[in-house]
């Protein structure tokens, strides 16, 4: 385990046309077999590390590099990134754009085929690595008829397929929903037990970060700790201040006042049974029965559906028989795998599409009768990537966009445009170029661009996917005051802990029906149901339902602790 | 949302060699090009008719309908405009230059046809690896593939941006030509954004699979020449030298017809 098989010596980087650098003095060794989990806010230089480990940077990228990189003896400065594809592989969060065969069998062909491997052995590995990733049913399939996370597994195939020492995967989940995401995990576990290939991944999931052997954290373009997993994952003030999302079993006990932090669920729980502390019942009965009472004050039905079933074009059934009331002044989350319906429904709240079967009213007004320009006035709905909307140089003008399509005086757009700046933080920023923003920002300027027309309704589908986790809690500290100023929000997310702490309300769908509707204490608590559904709540809520409650934060559980920790 | 343009379909045209569809692609536009008299276009139109309905590939220019019918429309109309004739059949329009009109939309319309044929009854990589073994060097075919991969992958982020505009409200359905083209702005940027941006990761992914590692490469797909293809090939060659010989004995032309 010690022959090292990466070696950064001296790294530093910095991109052509930018001022700043994207990597400064970094050193860094990987040995043979070892799996290293790359963390830190975006922006940080996460990505920027990866790529410099099969020469992406400085071959690939434009940009200034001193130092090196030496994988298994090479100097990536002296060999060009095909030739170190032969040692690394390459996997990339976008699962899209980086498959390119019209079948997936010639997909994990195309690495050998480069490299003149015969063809009977290009046979063996095609079946070979299908097999490992579990995709061998699909083979004689077009990739672009695969789910996300089959999409992703291939990709990981592909690049296997090549044999290479060093595996580097660049955030491979983080476009992906659930069950895709525990798929590819399920992968990586196993890839990381193998000792002829060394591990590289960048990844945000901290609860994934527990089967890596290290982590190296890095910020500001600098790393700033490499250590053992349980060491850094125990950090939690450093993981915090960093950006990046403690765990929230160790998060609980260091409040506490445990110095020996426990991470996992059972550890957690072992740890709780012998600290002697307890959970006072009758202040868990009245959180409960207060969340019931604050739920109670929306009675002003805003969106109802009924026996909502919507079949596409081409025959598939996405939505059936979907019956629902949200009322106004609420904050509820929908949840459930893609392809579960969650869009489909979401898109019939603004009127981009409209039911094939039964009723949607808005207001008590069918959808139908509204048509989605007037609609959009009282329901605004920001889609899930930026990029496929923001067109204008300056974020002022994209902001202004529907007031001025309303025809607006330049001095009514004006007020709009200054309150939803200042509503997503971005006031001052009106002359900026939205494209240089950060992703999160981006993000902010397309909700700015929405609530410009003063919506009653915020439909946000995934608000948190792209962001880190810093990024995620403004953004949805910022989405949950607008939900206090009265504005009734409705949000699509992959991320539980995001519903755990920000929904007062949940929908969880399968198949094309809500599966589970309740109070978000109440949804989390149906585990089985969630399991049905390839939900998982966070590690934190399933520690303390071995308890026998059901928690939504470390916060609530320390406001009804009782007893002394000895 | 399939936007692609190959179709399984698995039909006889198919499962032909990608050599051979590639020869016929080519010979095609010969046959069109030799003759000036729609009459004499008929053969080759109804055999083209014949392999759009065997590929499949009418669903791919159902897709494309309206792009064809502006070219048929602004065809007829040019094609009219800059040629004439004797015999007058009402305003400017002769008989020559309708039917030199007819035959060049026809022309137009059959050339994309051919191409559709080919594409929507080929995969990717058989048509590089038919380009290739018939000589093009692979570079070259790899670029004409990954162009032709480009398509749906915008045809598909369209349909997510155009949702995505509509609901901050832009209206595409109303207003005179200026303000309509005026209005396309708000897709066009995103949809360049996002095909610069899935181009770029597309590039890093091709090398880092090791694109232009060395100079041989292997080829998992192996082409296979079968007795349908030979006949198949014979049949178009036959077809080809019938057509030439007709042309050379100068059948086939508009009497009368003046080009400007």
């Amino acid at each position: 385990m010690s022959e090292p098989v990466v070696e950064i010596r001296n790294l530093q980087y910095r991109y052509r046309g930018q001022k700043g650098f994207a990597l400064e003095d970094v050193q860094l060794s990987l040995n043979r077999g070892e799996f290293l989990m790359l963390m830190g806010p975006s922006e940080a230089g996460k990505s920027t590390l990866a790529a410099t480990i099969n020469g992406l940077i400085p071959h690939f990228h434009m940009g200034k590099m001193k130092g090196e990189v030496v994988v298994m003896g090479r100097v990536t400065k002296a060999y060009s990134v095909a030739e170190m594809a032969e040692i690394v592989g390459m996997v990339f969060q976008d699962f899209e754009a980086q498959l390119f065969s019209t079948n997936v069998e010639l997909e994990v062909a195309f690495g050998p085929e480069n490299f003149a491997v015969p063809r009977e052995e290009i046979k063996v590995r095609i079946d070979e690595n299908l097999n490992y990733v579990g995709l061998e049913g699909v083979r004689n399939r077009p990739p672009s008829t695969l789910s996300g996370g089959q999409k992703q597994k291939l990709a990981i195939a592909s690049v296997l397929a090549l044999k290479p020492q060093v595996l580097v995967m660049d955030e491979p989940t983080t476009d992906l929903d659930p069950i895709s995401k525990m798929g590819v995990f399920e992968i990586t576990h196993r890839l990381c037990k193998r000792d002829d290939l060394t591990l590289l991944i960048v990844e945000h999931e901290t609860e994934e970060a527990l089967f890596a052997d290290r982590i190296a954290l890095i910020k500001d373009s600098k790393l700033i700790k490499v250590g053992p997993t349980r060491e850094i994952l125990s950090d939690v003030d450093l993981l915090e201040s960093l950006g990046v999302m403690p765990l929230g079993i160790p998060k609980f006990f260091k409040a506490v006042g445990v110095s020996e932090l426990p991470l996992t669920p059972d550890e957690g729980v072992a740890e709780f049974r012998a600290s002697g502390l307890k959970i006072n019942e009758s202040a868990y009965e009245r959180m409960i029965t207060e969340e019931k009472v604050a739920l109670k004050q929306h009675t002003k039905p805003l969106i109802q559906s009924q026996q909502l079933s919507h079949t596409y074009a081409g025959g598939v059934e996405a939505l059936k028989a979907v019956s629902l009331e949200i009322n106004q002044g609420e904050m509820v989350a929908i949840i459930g795998q893609n392809g579960s319906g969650k869009t489909t429904l979401a898109k019939h709240f603004n009127g981009l599409l409209e039911p094939t079967d039964g009723e949607i009213l808005v207001n008590g007004i069918p959808t139908r009768d509204q048509g989605i320009f007037k609609l959009g006035q009282s329901v605004g709905y920001v889609f899930q990537n930026p990029d496929h909307q923001i067109f204008s140089e300056k974020v002022f003008d994209e902001v202004a966009f529907n007031p001025r399509l309303r025809n607006f005086s330049e001095e009514e757009v004006k007020q709009r445009v200054t309150e939803a700046l200042e509503a997503v933080d971005l006031a001052g920023q009106e002359e900026e170029d939205p494209f240089t923003l950060t992703k999160s920002g981006r993000q902010r300027v397309a909700v700015a661009s929405v609530l410009a027309s003063n919506p009653d309704v915020l439909i946000l589908d995934e608000p948190t996917t792209g962001l880190d986790y810093s990024e995620q809690r403004s953004m949805m500290n910022m989405v949950r005051r607008l939900n206090e100023n009265g504005s009734t929000i409705i949000f699509i997310t992959h991320h539980m802990w995001v519903v755990a702490e920000y929904a007062k309300r949940a929908f969880v769908m399968k198949d094309g029906d809500i599966i589970l509707e309740g109070t978000t204490r109440d949804v989390f608590s149906e585990e089985e149901v969630l399991r049905d559904a390839f939900l998982r709540p966070p590690h934190f809520v399933e520690f303390s339902h071995r308890l026998g409650y059901t928690f939504l934060t470390s916060e609530e559980m320390i406001a009804c602790l009782e007893g002394a920790y000895n | 949302m399939d936007s692609e343009i190959y179709i399984d379909n698995n039909s006889f045209i198919h499962r032909l060699d990608p050599r051979v569809k590639i020869i016929i692609f080519l010979l095609t536009f010969v046959a069109i090009l030799l003759f000036q008299n729609p009459l004499w276009m008929l053969p080759i139109t109804l055999l083209i008719l014949i392999q759009l309905v065997v590929s499949g590939a009418l669903a791919n220019l159902r897709r494309i309908r309206y792009i064809l019918i502006v070219l048929t429309v602004s065809s007829m109309i040019l094609w009219n405009l800059f040629s004439t004739g004797e015999t007058q059949l009402f305003w400017r329009i002769t008989v020559e230059s309708m039917s030199f009109a007819i035959a060049r939309t026809l022309l137009m319309v059959l050339m994309i046809s051919a191409g559709m044929i080919l594409i929507t009854s080929t995969r990717n990589e058989e048509l590089i690896n038919g380009m290739i073994r018939l000589g093009m060097p692979y570079r070259v075919g790899f670029a004409i593939s990954t162009a032709l991969r480009l398509v749906p992958t915008i045809a598909s982020s369209t349909i997510t941006i155009s949702q995505a505009q509509r609901s901050r409200g832009l209206d595409l359905e109303s207003g005179n030509l200026l303000d309509r083209v005026k209005k396309f702005m708000p897709l066009l940027v995103p949809v360049f954004i996002s095909t610069i941006r899935s181009t770029n990761i597309f590039g890093m992914a091709l090398e880092s699979k090791g694109f232009g590692a060395r100079t041989d490469r292997t080829f998992y797909l192996v082409l296979e020449m079968r007795t349908t293809d030979f006949i198949v090939l014979a049949f178009a060659i036959v077809f080809m030298l019938v057509s030439i010989y007709f042309a050379i004995l100068g059948y086939g032309q508009i009497e009368g017809l003046v080009r400007f």
